[in-house]
Order: structure tokens, then C-alpha cells, then sequence
């Protein structure tokens, strides 16, 4: 890209013939990489191609097997975390690493305070703080605590803490996860000032726009090999997702058109935890997608609608009956389900095996006491067949399997109570686009079966491709419904951020 | 394969170690105080397996129910103290309010249950850790008993024999106190429940994720409400195992039982952290300690060393727990990661 003008050809870290293996898997073989000075250089892969291993290769955390790791030309041998740091390899890994009680400039300082002889020098750290964050164009305060940021300031902090010691290589592991869009924005300004700047970056992603606004160059792989590097300019998004999948997937999931049927759920004038006066219906054979930013209400929306926080007032309606909400029970008793957005935390018991966890919620289904263990394998095996679920066998722990499979199981439990209506939230974050394209075949087979989806998602193409219709949140309130024919990027993303964004 | 599936299983570890501790045992007791007469070892004489089993009965019938309060993720420090105030407050209804010993196990369950339901709202309704509540409980508890007895014993002079004495006598030296088969019977029957119904199935779902077990339409809050209830009433039935064996409202009756307990159910394979547990492991732990508690006396070792193998044995059993828990780990994972990259 034009503006990064301290780009040049020559590597500042370089990887050649690395290999590495893990008792039972080899992970790397013969490997080669560089990284020039002052790029940003992304690195693609589906989840499990080696991505993180890669890392914590470059941060010293692991030692490769066989091959040598070049830093400014010069050949290191025994890399381990102190001295990369020391060198000025900084890696921000992608769950937060930071002391949550602590304010900004305590954790920018942690362990590397500044000191006169013994005492702190806490007037000097804030002003070195309040410096870095402005050269950062952030408004967070020095003395803000931490936990109370969103995540997208705590990155900011983390990329702070990283530049304040010396770094000249930042490693980002997609630090965009839970992010929304001002935030993602307010990163790339960031990132591509600091490239200017002189340094240089590897950012980890699988978001394809991610890596086409950012990238200077792009290396994929796949099972631990390489298998290309390209300059942005000569990549397309066909090219690069045929090389991290390894075959061909079309850009956005064609699904099948199929006749939409009578209204199943409504609710009229929903008002109560932080949502206000929404109202929406989903007919037989209809995905109503929901859109808006992170904290527009839409999941706190899906929350009242399972009976999870009890409306403050407003109407649901399941088959034409008014039904109270007031508990997820007599949801699941009318059929509803519920697909949250964070699986390990609400969706999935991760210490018990898959027949512990798939036919826990068919239970409230009947009125008896008892629960044969033989029933729920059969239960299980029928599903891990029927979904297609990588596991060695049903007694397998949640925990042990991808995330892929993991999501496959949240929707063989509710699957297994003959659901009619079927709330997902984020049905496929954090899972590769293989199994993606599976959650969407489920997805479509459930209309097929003449049931209801309502869908909300943070994941723009795939909203459009999978919706008939789209209800665009702001505030927590709905602020449009756009039927098959209006829906596009920019009208949803336009209500979505409202009209003082232009 | 079937030898592999005995190894995997999760109560391996500590079934090992209790046969280990009991064979060791033996061995010590032939070479150094016996001499080599099999049949002079005092520990496995029927009478003294009979002695065992009757002092783990209380212990474990408590265990029981620990059992599951810790499976859901819950834990009860007040139990060793409650039973002293049941015990004695037991003591006082029949002597001195005249109570039958029918009427005295109606008004020990009821008071059981209503101490541990009060408990059980206070840690269900509110985010307070159930360890410093129960805390808090446990020093109540140990207040009312010595506001009921003033520190004297209440002796209920041979009333209420039917459960501490009557035995069952399989042969002339090896019996069965009705409080073993009390523990026998329980033991079966929490099994089955945990195994078998819906009931046991949310106690390991709420103990897992309470989060998704919620979502999954259990009523987490009068669930553990339940749990505890249920608590009292086994800390009830033990109350009277133990009242009737010692014929004395004792105000120590229970006095240190909790973490004898607790130690017996962690030893047993139950996570603190909740969702892993099960009730034969429990018993093994229960089995264990009492074992050792017997053997160390039998061996005339002395008091105060007593408590140092006694730490030492609990440490050792979580251990094994923890690295054959690592072991069967890993070797799943590695299964999985060469089928999944194969696929």
C-alpha cells in the first residue's frame, strides 16, 4: 500500500525450514516466512491450520524442532519469551491479557515500573501514559480501570503496554474478535500509523475484509504448511479463501429459496432489559435476521424472547396463543430454543461427555422422573451422526472437541427437544469456514422441516445471504425491517449506525 | 479392552490406593507386630471389619449428601456442628420435654430441614459464596448447642437404642450395625437417582455450567434449595445413627466431622469446582480414611503422627486423581487430533 512509505524488502524477522511437531501431530514442516520492515503482514489459516503454534513460535513461548529463526539479519538461538520482548517482539494474544483491578497506567507499567531508587515514579508513568495514548488518538484516560473499558479500549491499552517497550515487531492474534465496527475502525488507524511509524506487524485473521484494508502482504496456510505468500495487490478474496479451504466455497452461501408459511412467534411491543417498544413476527420456513451494533439490544432482545430476563411489559404470541415468558422452561416447553453466542459459557457443559450434554434439555419435555443412560446414547449417537460431529465417540468430553463440533452439539441439545422455533446468536463465531457452511446447511434443513429461525448476527455477508427479512436494531429499539428486496450492506449498516454517521 | 475400561474409569485411582493402603497394611502388621500368622492380623478380623464399617457409617451417610451439594458446585462447612446441635437438641426434647423417639425423629427432620433450607435460600438467592455462609452457619450452630446442653452432656438414658444397637449377625463375629446398613441402603439408592433420573442428571448440569443449565430450563435457585434440603435430612438420619449408638446428647457429638467429610468426598474424585463426582468414589474415600484411622491405631502409631499420614494419604489420593484425570485427558485429545486431521 502507498501510504507505508518506510517499506522495504528487507525482512526484519525471518523463519527458514522450521519444523514442529506435537506428540501425535506434526504441526510444521520445513516452514519458511518473513517479515519486512514496516509492513503489516497477515496471516490466514482456518482454525487449527497453525496459526497461534506460529506465534508462539515468534514470542519464544515454543521452540521450533528443527530450523533457525533470523531477527535483523542475525541468526537467534534459544528464543524464549523474556528475550523476544527484549529484542522488541511484542505479541498481544487474543483474549485479554491485563489486570482487570488496575487502572490504565498500573497496567502499562506492570512489572517495568518507573522508579526513583525504590520509590515509583508515578507522575512519569502518567505522562508517558497520557503521551502514548494521545500518539494512539485514544480518549481513554490514564486513569481509568481497566475492566471498566470495552474491549476494544483494552486492546488499545494492550498495543500501548507493547509500543512503551521499545517494540519494533507487534504480533496481533485476531484482536478484532469482539469488536464492533467504530472499534475495528479505530484499530486500523492505529495499526497503519504505527506501520508508517517504522513498525512492523503480524496480524492474525480470518475476516477476509480485515485482511484486504489492511494487509501490505498475506501468507495463508493450511495444516501447517505455507501455502503461499502473496502482495495484496495480486490477491483476490476467491484466491485467497480456495487456499485457506483448499477448494473451492462461493464468497457468500447461496441458500435455497423455500415458501414461507403462517406466523409462528410474535411479540408485540417488547419493553424491558434495555430493550424499548420492539415488535416483531417470523412466519413457518423464514429466517428473520436481526442486525445492529455490538450493545444495540439485540442479544438482551433474544433474552426476553426465551423467557431468560422476563419482559417488562409487550406481548409474545407462539401460534396465535399468548404465552408469558417467564422463565427459559415454559420456552423450551413452547418450543422455543435457544442458541447463545457464547457456547462455553451458556451453551455447553465443557467437563461432561456429549451424552451428558445433548439430551439435558429434552428432559423438561416429559413428565417422567427418570433418564436411562442407554436412551441418552442412543440420543447422542444418532445426533453425531445426523450432524456430522468429529468426536471418537459419544463419552468424549465437550471441552476435547473444535469449535466446529462444539456448535454442532449446542444444536443437537436443542434439536433433541423437537423444537419449532429457534433463536441463534452468532451461530458461527469463531468457527472456520467449513463447518460455517455446515451450521448453514442445518440451518436450511430446519425451513425445509417448516420451522421458524430467528438469526442474529455480527457477520454482515452472512446475515444477508441466510435472511429473508432483516430487523436493523439501534439503541435497543428497531429502528427497520427491510424485506428480501432492500436488504444490502449499506441500508442495514445506514440504520444500523444511524443517520449522524454518513 | 475390558481390563483398559476398569483402568479409565474414574474411580480407579482411589480404589487403587485403598487396596494398596490395605494391603500395605496388612504386610506392615505381619512383619512387625505379628509375626507371620495371617490369621492373628487384627485388621482384617471379621470383628474388626464389623468395628470399621460401624464408625465410617455416620461419616458416610453425611458424605452422601455432600455428594451431591458438591457435584452441583456447593459445599457445606456447617454439618459437623449441626449435627451437634441436632444431636443435642434431640437429647433435650426427650428428656427434658418428654418427646417419644418417634416424635424426636419427626422434629430432627423438620428442624434439619428448615436450618438448611433457611441456608440454602440465602446462598441460592444471593451471588455469596456458599463456603463463608455456611461458615457463618457452622459458628451458629455450635452457639445453640452449648445454649441448649451449657456444655453438659444430656444423656438419654437407653431410649432410642433401635438404630445404634440393633445388629444384624451374619455370623458369630461379623455384623452388621443397623447404621451400616442404613449407609448400604442410601448409598444404592442415591446411585440409582444420580444415574437414573432427571434429578441426578441436573445436579452434575448445574454443577457443570449454571449458566447453560439455566438455559436449559433447570431452576438453578430451588434446585440447590432442594440440594440443601436434602442435606439436612441425611445430617439428620446420621444425627440419630450416632445419638442412639452413643446414648448422649453430647455437644461434640459432630464436632470436626465436616472436614472429615469434605476430605472423604474430595478424596472420592469430587471436583470443588463442581460437575464431576460420584457416589461409590465417595464411599471409596470414606472407606480409605476409616481404614487408616483403624490401622494406625491398631499399629500403635502414635497420636500425633497419626494426623501427619492421615494429610499425607488425602494429599497422595488427590494426586493420583488429578495425574490419571491429566493422563486419560491428553490421550483423548491425541485420538481425536489424529482422527480429526485424518478426516
Amino acid at each position: 500500500m502507498a501510504e507505508a512509505s518506510s517499506m522495504s524488502n528487507e525482512p526484519i524477522l525471518s523463519m527458514k525450514g522450521i519444523s514442529k511437531s506435537y506428540p501425535g501431530v506434526r504441526l510444521f514442516e520445513d516452514f519458511d516466512f518473513d517479515l519486512r520492515k514496516g509492513e503489516i503482514h497477515c496471516i490466514c489459516g482456518e482454525n487449527g491450520a497453525g496459526k497461534s503454534t506460529l506465534i508462539k513460535m515468534f514470542s519464544g513461548a515454543h521452540a521450533q524442532d528443527k530450523g533457525s529463526i533470523f531477527f535483523e539479519g542475525k541468526k537467534i538461538a534459544g528464543l524464549n519469551p523474556h528475550s523476544a520482548m527484549k529484542m522488541g517482539i511484542q505479541t498481544i494474544y487474543q483474549e485479554h491479557n491485563l489486570f482487570p483491578l488496575l487502572n490504565v497506567v498500573e497496567n502499562l507499567y506492570a512489572g517495568n515500573e518507573a522508579t526513583i531508587g525504590l520509590i515509583i515514579n508515578k507522575p512519569r508513568m502518567a505522562d508517558r501514559a497520557r503521551e502514548i495514548l494521545e500518539y494512539l488518538h485514544s480518549d481513554i484516560s490514564p486513569l481509568d480501570t481497566v475492566g471498566e473499558l470495552g474491549s476494544g479500549a483494552q486492546k488499545t491499552v494492550e498495543i500501548a503496554r507493547a509500543l512503551l517497550q521499545d517494540s519494533k515487531i507487534i504480533i496481533l492474534d485476531e484482536p478484532t474478535a469482539s469488536f464492533n465496527q467504530v472499534e475495528t475502525a479505530h484499530l486500523f488507524e492505529i495499526l497503519k500509523k504505527l506501520v508508517k511509524n517504522g513498525q512492523s506487524i503480524i496480524y492474525i485473521s480470518h475476516h477476509l475484509e480485515e485482511v484486504f484494508s489492511l494487509a501490505n502482504r498475506v501468507t495463508v496456510i493450511r495444516d501447517g504448511f505455507k501455502v503461499n505468500t502473496y502482495e495484496i495487490a495480486n490477491l483476490t478474496e476467491q484466491t485467497l479463501i480456495h487456499d485457506m479451504v483448499g477448494r473451492d466455497v462461493s464468497l457468500f452461501y447461496q441458500r435455497p429459496r423455500l415458501p414461507i408459511g403462517e406466523t409462528t412467534f410474535e411479540a408485540r411491543n417488547l419493553c424491558g432489559n434495555g430493550v424499548t417498544d420492539v415488535s416483531l413476527t417470523v412466519h413457518r420456513g423464514e429466517i428473520l435476521g436481526i442486525s445492529g451494533m455490538v450493545g444495540s439490544g439485540r442479544t438482551e432482545l433474544a433474552e426476553m424472547l426465551f423467557g431468560v430476563v422476563k419482559a417488562d411489559s409487550g406481548e409474545i404470541f407462539v401460534n396465535g396463543i399468548q404465552s408469558g415468558m417467564r422463565n427459559p422452561l415454559s420456552a423450551i416447553r413452547q418450543r422455543i430454543c435457544f442458541i447463545t453466542e457464547d457456547r462455553q459459557a451458556t451453551g455447553l457443559f465443557l467437563k461432561h461427555s456429549l451424552t451428558k450434554n445433548i439430551p439435558i434439555v429434552s428432559y423438561r419435555r416429559t413428565r417422567t422422573p427418570f433418564a436411562l443412560p442407554s436412551e441418552d446414547i442412543r440420543m447422542s449417537e444418532n445426533y453425531v451422526k445426523a450432524l456430522n460431529i468429529m468426536t471418537p465417540s459419544v463419552f468424549q468430553l465437550a471441552m476435547l472437541l473444535s469449535g466446529g463440533n462444539q456448535q454442532k452439539v449446542v444444536l443437537a441439545k436443542w434439536f433433541a427437544t423437537q423444537a419449532e422455533i429457534f433463536i441463534f446468536d452468532e451461530p458461527t463465531r469463531g468457527i472456520d469456514i467449513g463447518a460455517k457452511e455446515e451450521i448453514y446447511k442445518i440451518m436450511i434443513s430446519l425451513l425445509e422441516e417448516n420451522k421458524s429461525i430467528i438469526m442474529i448476527s455480527s457477520d454482515m455477508p452472512e446475515l444477508i445471504a441466510m435472511s429473508d427479512r432483516i430487523v436493523v436494531m439501534r439503541d435497543g429499539r428497531k429502528v427497520a425491517e427491510l424485506g428480501k428486496d432492500e436488504i444490502s450492506e449499506e441500508t442495514i449498516l445506514k440504520h444500523a449506525i444511524g443517520s449522524s454517521l454518513k | 479392552m475390558n481390563t483398559r475400561k476398569l483402568l479409565r474409569h474414574e474411580n480407579s485411582p482411589i480404589l487403587l490406593v485403598l487396596l494398596t493402603t490395605i494391603v500395605a497394611v496388612i504386610i506392615v502388621e505381619l512383619l512387625f507386630v505379628r509375626g507371620s500368622d495371617i490369621t492373628m492380623v487384627a485388621f482384617i478380623k471379621p470383628m474388626n471389619i464389623s468395628n470399621v464399617l460401624m464408625q465410617i457409617s455416620v461419616t458416610g451417610m453425611m458424605a452422601i449428601s455432600m455428594t451431591l451439594v458438591m457435584i452441583s458446585g456447593g459445599i457445606d462447612l456447617s454439618v459437623g456442628q449441626m449435627m451437634c446441635f441436632l444431636g443435642t437438641a434431640m437429647a433435650y426434647m426427650m428428656r427434658n420435654v418428654g418427646l417419644s423417639s418417634w416424635q424426636v425423629v419427626a422434629f430432627a427432620l423438620v428442624l434439619a430441614v428448615v436450618s438448611q433450607v433457611l441456608m440454602g435460600l440465602i446462598i441460592s438467592r444471593t451471588k455469596l459464596e456458599p463456603f463463608i455462609v455456611s461458615l457463618g452457619f457452622m459458628s451458629m450452630y455450635k452457639g445453640f448447642t452449648y445454649l441448649i446442653t451449657n456444655g453438659r452432656e444430656i444423656t438419654i438414658e437407653g431410649k432410642f437404642g433401635f438404630l445404634g444397637k440393633t445388629y444384624l449377625n451374619l455370623t458369630e463375629k461379623f455384623r452388621f450395625g443397623m447404621p451400616v446398613i442404613l449407609l448400604l441402603l442410601l448409598l444404592v439408592i442415591m446411585w440409582l437417582i444420580l444415574k437414573y433420573t432427571k434429578f441426578g442428571r441436573s445436579v452434575y448440569a448445574v454443577g457443570g455450567n449454571e449458566n447453560a443449565a439455566f438455559l436449559a430450563g433447570i431452576n438453578v435457585k430451588n434446585f440447590k434449595l432442594l440440594l440443601y434440603g436434602v442435606n439436612g435430612i441425611f445430617v439428620a438420619i446420621a444425627t440419630m445413627a450416632s445419638l442412639s449408638r452413643l446414648g448422649t446428647g453430647n455437644p461434640l457429638i459432630g464436632e470436626g466431622k465436616e472436614i472429615e467429610v469434605i476430605a472423604a468426598v474430595v478424596v472420592g474424585g469430587t471436583a470443588l469446582s463442581g460437575g464431576k463426582g460420584n457416589i461409590w468414589g465417595t464411599f471409596i474415600g470414606v472407606l480409605l480414611l476409616g481404614c487408616l484411622s483403624n490401622a494406625l491405631n491398631i499399629l500403635g502409631v502414635q497420636p500425633h503422627w497419626q494426623y501427619v499420614l492421615r494429610g499425607a494419604l488425602i494429599i497422595l489420593a488427590v494426586l493420583m486423581g488429578y495425574y490419571s484425570s491429566r493422563r486419560n485427558a491428553s490421550a483423548k485429545s491425541r485420538i481425536l487430533k489424529t482422527r480429526t486431521s485424518g478426516a
